[in-house]
C-alpha cells in the first residue's frame, strides 16, 4: 500500500491525500519529499489535503499547513475521518470536510509490458492507482462513463513511498539558436528546434516538426527515453549517458527532410529507426 | 507626421549591415519618400563613409544625446538625395556611450520628422544591439547563405520575437547570394535558409564586385542602374513600401539588357 495518493480531477480540482500513512511524522515526510519533487503540477487548482484517520492536534495542523506552504501548496479545504483532526484544522481556519470531497475512481490498472511505474494507495477500501500515462492505461470511473481521468504522474520509490512525476510539459514555439528548454519530465515541443538550440528532458523528447538542434532525453540515467521528430536533422543527441552526433558531411541543404524518425538506446548505443506503425 | 523606425541588423558582423542601410536608404529616398540613417555602430562608424559623406560630420549621435548639438544640427545631408539623411555615430566613444532609453527618445524625434529611419546596429547581441533595437517598430534581419550567419540570424530573430510587443515585424535579406555555387550544392539555397529561419523573406541580395567599388567610392549601388544588386535594394525599398514586387529570378543569368543583347547574339557567352 503507497502512502502518498494524489488525484486530480477537472473542475473538482488536486486531492492531495497522506490518509494511507499510519503516523503524523510519516505523513509530513511524505508529504514534503512528494510535493517538493514535483513541479507544482497542481498550481492553478483548488487543493484539497487528505489526512485520514490520523489524529492530530491544532499546533500539529499548523505544522502540517506551515510544511505545504514551504512547498507552495495553500489547501483550500482538509478531508479528515477524525473528528479531532478536523476541529484542529477548523482552528487553523481551513475549511474541513469528513467526506471524500472528491469520488474516487476506481481505476482497473492494465500495465504494458514495458512496465509503467504506478503507485496504488487504499482510500476508503478503493484501490486507487496513480499512473504515469494516461492513454496506456485502461480505467472505469465510477461516476461518469468514459470520461479519461487527467492522472498526474507518479512512480514507486524503493522504500514504497510515492514520487510525483511533473506532466509533460508542451512548448507551442519554434526554438532558436540560443534558446534553452529543460523539464524534469517529458518534452513536447510543437515547432522546430533551430541548429544552436538545446532541449533537455528527463524523460522523453518528442519535436513535432524539425530537430536540427541538440536534445537530451533521459536526463539522470533513464536509458528507456526516446527522441522522435518529423524531421530528426540533430547536431547532436543524448540519451542518458549516451551521445550521437550528425555525419562529419558539412549539411547544406537543410529544405528537404527526413520524415518521422525515432531515437533509442539500443545494446547500450544511440540508434535511428523510421517511425513505423505497428 | 510619425514614421516608421526600421533597425537594420544580422547579429554576426560582416554579412553586409551597413552596406544594405546606405543602398536601402538611397533605394527609399528614391521613391521619394524622406529617410533618415542612423549609425548606431558607436566606435566603429562606417555609415558615413559608405554614404561618401564622411567629410562632412561635424556632430554625431553622442552629442545629440548628451545635448551637446540640436539633433538637426548632427543630421548629414545626403549630397545627392536632399530628403536623405545621416545621423552619425560617434567614432572616439563606445557602446556604453547611450543607453536603450535615450534612443527611444531620439528614435521618436526622428520619427516626427521623417517618413523612414533606418537604424544601423552593430554586430553582436550585447548593448549595442539593444540600444539599437530599443526604438524600433520593425527590423529587417541581414544574413549570408552561410551556416555561421545563418545561425546568428537565428539567434537574432528569437531575440526580436522577445520583443514582440515593440518590434511588429521582420524580415529577412539573404545578402551575398551566388546561385552558381547553389546550383553546384555547394551553398545554402533560398528555401535551405527560409526552412531553418522560418522568416518572411524581403529580398536576395546576390553577391557583387560592383559592391565593393561603390563601397570605395562612397556612393551606394542602388542608386545605379543596371546592377543586379542595385535593382535587388530597389526592389527591397519598393517592398518596405508596401508594394508586391516579386523576388528576382537570379538563377537566370542573362537579366540585364547587356547580358540579354550579349546572349542573344552568342548564346554561350556569360557576362
Amino acid at each position: 500500500m503507497s502512502k502518498i495518493a494524489i488525484i486530480s480531477q477537472p473542475e473538482q480540482g488536486v486531492l492531495i491525500d497522506v490518509g494511507g500513512c499510519s503516523t503524523l511524522k510519516e505523513a509530513l515526510e511524505h508529504l514534503s519529499s512528494t510535493l517538493q519533487s514535483s513541479n507544482q503540477f497542481w498550481k492553478g487548482n483548488k487543493v484539497i489535503l487528505g489526512i485520514g484517520s490520523i489524529e492530530i492536534t491544532v499546533a500539529q495542523a499548523a505544522q502540517v499547513l506551515a510544511l505545504a506552504k514551504g512547498v507552495g501548496v495553500f489547501p483550500e479545504e482538509v478531508y479528515s475521518k477524525n473528528e479531532k483532526t478536523r476541529a484542529a484544522f477548523l482552528e487553523n481556519s481551513v475549511k474541513v470536510t469528513s467526506t471524500l470531497p472528491m469520488s474516487l475512481p476506481k481505476v482497473k490498472v492494465d500495465i504494458p509490458a514495458t512496465g509503467i511505474p504506478f503507485a496504488e494507495a487504499d482510500a476508503e477500501g478503493q484501490k486507487v492507482a496513480v499512473q504515469l500515462d494516461v492513454t496506456m492505461i485502461e480505467m472505469e470511473h465510477d461516476t461518469v462513463e468514459d470520461t479519461p481521468l487527467p492522472v498526474v504522474a507518479a512512480e514507486v520509490n524503493k522504500d514504497g513511498s510515492t514520487v510525483v512525476l511533473p506532466q509533460v510539459l508542451y512548448v507551442k514555439q519554434t526554438l532558436r539558436s540560443g534558446q534553452v528548454v529543460s523539464h524534469k519530465g517529458d518534452l513536447v515541443i510543437v515547432g522546430d528546434v533551430n541548429p544552436g538550440a538545446e532541449i533537455m528532458a528527463e524523460g522523453d523528447i518528442t519535436v513535432w516538426g524539425s530537430l536540427r538542434g541538440i536534445a537530451h532525453a533521459g536526463i539522470g540515467g533513464n536509458t528507456e527515453a526516446e527522441i522522435r521528430a518529423l524531421n530528426l536533422q540533430p547536431i547532436q543527441i543524448r540519451i542518458a549517458h549516451a551521445i550521437a552526433r550528425a555525419p562529419d558531411r558539412p549539411r547544406i541543404t537543410y529544405a528537404n527532410g527526413t520524415g518521422p524518425e525515432i531515437a533509442r538506446i539500443v545494446e547500450g548505443k544511440i540508434r535511428i529507426q523510421k517511425n513505423k506503425i505497428d | 507626421m510619425s514614421g516608421r523606425v526600421i533597425v537594420i541588423t544580422s547579429g554576426k558582423g560582416g554579412v553586409g549591415k551597413t552596406t544594405a542601410s546606405a543602398n536601402i536608404g538611397v533605394a527609399l529616398a528614391s521613391t521619394g519618400v524622406s529617410v533618415a540613417l542612423v549609425d548606431m555602430d558607436i566606435g566603429l562608424r562606417n555609415l558615413d563613409i559608405l554614404m561618401g559623406l564622411e567629410n562632412r560630420v561635424v556632430y554625431n549621435l553622442v552629442d545629440v544625446v548628451e545635448e551637446r548639438c540640436k539633433l538637426r544640427q548632427a543630421l548629414v545631408k545626403d549630397k545627392k538625395l536632399p530628403n536623405l539623411s545621416l545621423l552619425p555615430a560617434a567614432q572616439t566613444r563606445d557602446k556604453s556611450a547611450v543607453n536603450a532609453e535615450q534612443m527611444k527618445t531620439l528614435c521618436n524625434e526622428l520619427k516626427s520628422m521623417y517618413d523612414f529611419v533606418l537604424v544601423d546596429s552593430p554586430a553582436g547581441i550585447e548593448q549595442g544591439f539593444q540600444n539599437a533595437v530599443a526604438g524600433a517598430d520593425e527590423a529587417i534581419v541581414i544574413t549570408t547563405p552561410e551556416m555561421s550567419a545563418v545561425r546568428d540570424a537565428d539567434r537574432i530573430i528569437g531575440l526580436l520575437e522577445a520583443r514582440k510587443d515593440e518590434i511588429k515585424e521582420y524580415r529577412l535579406v539573404l545578402n551575398r547570394y551566388r546561385p552558381t555555387m547553389v546550383a553546384n550544392n555547394d551553398m545554402m539555397s533560398v528555401d535551405d535558409v527560409l526552412e531553418i529561419l522560418s522568416v518572411k523573406l524581403l529580398g536576395v541580395v546576390p553577391e557583387d564586385e560592383d559592391i565593393i567599388i561603390s563601397t570605395n567610392k562612397g556612393e551606394p549601388i542602388s542608386g545605379t542602374d543596371n546592377i543586379r544588386a542595385g535593382l535587388a535594394y530597389r526592389n527591397i525599398a519598393r517592398r518596405i513600401r508596401g508594394e508586391d514586387v516579386p523576388i528576382m529570378d537570379l538563377e537566370s543569368k542573362n537579366s540585364t539588357w547587356i547580358n540579354k543583347i550579349v546572349s542573344f547574339f552568342n548564346p554561350t557567352v556569360r557576362v
